[in-house]
Parts: C-alpha cells; sequence; structure tokens
C-alpha cells in the first residue's frame, strides 16, 4: 500500500542549471568571465538557486 | 581568526556571506566536510591540556586555535567518500569531525549542533513553539486509520506534509504541504507516518530569519498559484511570479515570541514560517535551523547575508 502523504507526491523541482563554477582559490562560485556569481543579481534571479526548495534534494532545510 | 564555513560548493547562498567577509577582511575557510578525510584534513592533538592542530582544505589551512566562529550551512556528511567499510570510516570520520569542532573553545556556532538537534523533530518544534507563546496549527502524527478521520472530523480541513520534512528519494519526488480532501480514504495512513494539519486560512505568508539579535521580516499577501494559475497552499512549490515579498515589521506581539523561541533552543540563526490567517492570527508552521535566505534578500533588499556576516567575524 502506497503512503498516505505519497498521495500528494509530485515530480521533484529540477535542481537550476547554474552558470557559475566553485572557485576553490576564491571560495566562491564564479562566471565564466571570472566575476563573483553573487555579485549578479540578475543570474541569481534566474538560477533560483537561492530559493527555498534550491538543494533540497540533499537538505531538507528549506 | 578565521571563520570557518560548512557547506558544499554549489551553495550559492553562502556566497553571498563570504563575499560580505571578504570585503571586511575576514579569513574564512570554507570546506565541505564530505570532503574529509579525501580532499579535507583534519589533525587534532590534545597534549598538556591544550587542544592544537589544524584544518587544511587544498592550500588553505585553519590553525584551530584560530577558529573563532563555525557557520553550519549546508554540509556533507563527514566520511561521505569510505571505500572500505564505509560504514565505520563515516562514523570515525564523523566524531574526528565534529568531536575536534566541538571541543574547542570559545568558538560560536551558527548554528551548534545540539541547538539544530533539539529542532530537528517537527512535533518537538511545535511544542517548543507553543511553549514560547505561538499559536500552533493543530497536528497530529499517526499510522492509525480511524485516528486520522476522527482528527479530520475535529480539526478539518487539513493538509497533508512530510513528517520529517524530507521529500522522498527511491525515485525523487517532491512532497509540498498539500490540501486533503474531506472524504479522503485515510486507510493508507498504515503504511507510513502521516503529518496531518488544520489549514489555516491565511491572508499572508511571512518568513521571518532570524541571525543573532536581528531579525528579517518578509511577508507575501499573493494567492501563490502554480504555473497554470491554480491556487497553491506551500508558496515554495509555487510559480516564483506568483509569490512577491515584500519587508515588513514583526508585530511587537511576535517579537518576544520568537525571542523565548531562540532562547529555549540554543538557535543563533533560523528561518521561522509563519500563515497569517484571515483574522490577523499567526500562525507557527515552522523553523528552519539552515532555512534559505538568499531568495528574501534579492527580493527584499533586507541585509541577511551582511547580518550573518557581522555576526560570524564578531566571534
Amino acid at each position: 500500500m502506497q503512503p498516505f502523504a505519497l498521495t500528494y507526491a509530485r515530480p521533484p523541482i529540477p535542481e537550476p542549471e547554474t552558470p557559475y563554477a566553485y572557485d576553490p582559490e576564491r571560495q566562491l562560485n564564479v562566471l565564466a568571465d571570472g566575476s563573483v556569481a553573487v555579485r549578479d543579481r540578475a543570474v541569481l534571479l534566474a538560477c533560483g538557486a537561492t530559493t527555498s526548495t534550491a538543494g533540497s534534494k540533499t537538505h531538507f532545510d528549506d | 581568526m578565521t571563520v570557518l564555513i560548512l557547506t558544499s560548493a554549489e551553495d550559492v547562498t553562502a556566497d553571498m556571506v563570504v563575499d560580505r567577509l571578504a570585503a571586511m577582511d575576514v579569513q574564512v575557510l570554507r570546506v565541505d566536510p564530505a570532503g574529509f578525510p579525501q580532499q579535507v584534513t583534519l589533525t587534532a592533538r590534545y597534549a598538556s591540556g591544550t587542544l592544537t592542530g589544524r584544518v587544511t582544505a587544498g592550500h588553505r589551512t585553519a590553525d584551530l586555535r584560530e577558529i573563532r566562529s563555525i557557520w553550519v550551512r549546508r554540509p556533507g556528511a563527514p566520511g561521505s567518500g569510505g571505500q572500505v567499510q564505509p560504514g565505520w570510516v563515516a562514523v570515525e570520520s564523523d566524531h574526528a569531525w565534529y568531536g575536534t569542532l566541538r571541543a574547542l573553545p570559545g568558538v560560536r556556532w551558527m548554528n551548534h549542533p545540539e541547538a539544530t538537534a533539539a529542532c530537528r523533530y517537527k512535533m518537538r518544534q511545535l511544542v517548543l513553539a507553543e511553549s514560547a507563546g505561538f499559536t500552533v496549527p493543530a497536528t497530529v502524527f499517526t499510522t492509525v486509520p480511524a485516528d486520522a478521520r476522527g482528527f479530520a472530523d475535529d480539526h478539518g480541513p487539513l493538509v497533508c506534509k512530510s513528517v520529517s520534512g524530507r521529500a522522498p528519494n527511491d525515485p525523487p519526488l517532491a512532497l509540498p504541504t498539500t490540501p486533503v480532501p474531506g472524504d479522503a480514504d485515510f486507510a493508507p495512513v498504515a503504511a507510513a507516518p502521516t503529518c496531518l494539519q488544520t489549514r489555516i486560512d491565511k491572508q499572508a505568508d511571512v518568513r521571518v530569519t532570524v541571525v543573532g539579535s536581528d531579525i528579517f521580516c518578509a511577508r507575501t499577501d499573493d494567492a501563490a498559484t502554480d504555473r497554470a494559475g491554480h491556487r497553491e497552499v506551500d508558496w515554495r512549490y509555487a510559480d516564483p511570479r506568483s509569490v512577491r515579498w515584500r519587508a515588513t515589521h514583526v508585530p511587537s506581539h511576535i517579537r518576544p515570541k520568537i525571542d523565548a523561541f531562540m532562547n529555549a533552543t540554543g538557535l543563533a540563526y533560523g528561518a521561522f514560517d509563519f500563515a497569517v490567517a484571515e483574522d490577523g492570527t499567526w500562525y507557527f508552521l515552522e523553523c528552519n535551523t539552515s532555512g534559505q535566505f538568499g531568495f528574501i534578500e534579492l527580493a527584499t533588499g533586507l541585509p541577511v547575508s551582511q547580518s550573518i556576516a557581522d555576526w560570524l567575524a564578531a566571534g
């Protein structure tokens, strides 16, 4: 029998595709041009990586 | 001094704080304990009554005596990469890692693992919240179908949510807070513990982010919808364009309750979710001990990341 709560389950929200990568030297994620990703508000809003469900695949705290 | 930040590389929300700490010329070591011991190393020596040693990630090293504050953001579990006896390696790694950090004298934590643990379980959190003075929706955990039906008769209409806050992962699924139809068949609650809660007819959702003694309050009065325009109870899963957050003040009668909750739990950081009912009552829903704050800062301009940086740097 399927658990009751799973009656309301949905496909997961995909983790956002991000146009930046972690730079261990700077300990920050940087864009392709080397600029710091979090200084670009438009990038953050577009990729949704700071939303309450971002990272929820691995961390349950929203 | 060094601020030790425990989080994953892809945690761009943490970057908001790391970038501010860099601007403040504060020494930071950012590591993901999941990389311990493969990419992150630790030596902790206790001799003659003194704890010394270092944590190293790449070419960056922090002397244990220099660590003044620790931000537990979104870390992986230590020892995740063990190949031989992986379960044992993970336990050994956890004890070496967090055992050492917990033993460091005079370090301030955001949040201390004990405080996080105190808030980990939903029912305990609700009890703590009510003790702090908050109004809490009637809630039941049950595996007994008749008890679920009885709760629905007494406290419906209801929503269903995860007991743990976790979503299933085999296969991965999302589990938003969802209204339960009045004629629901509760027989399947016998298959797994089920959390049912009185549904609040709300006029607004509120996210209160607490950083030490700083409180940042954001509110949305929008009726959240999915992309098809259907009403969505759980704003986390709504079309983001339908949820517009604005900065506001915490009502004077709520502030002391937040303080009482933070004091009772020992948390230095918490992201509270409230539902504001049509009659204006603030219902406590949960406190996320590592809750996201980036989306609030981006939407409202509330300086949460600077506040966190200031708190960590003051260690």
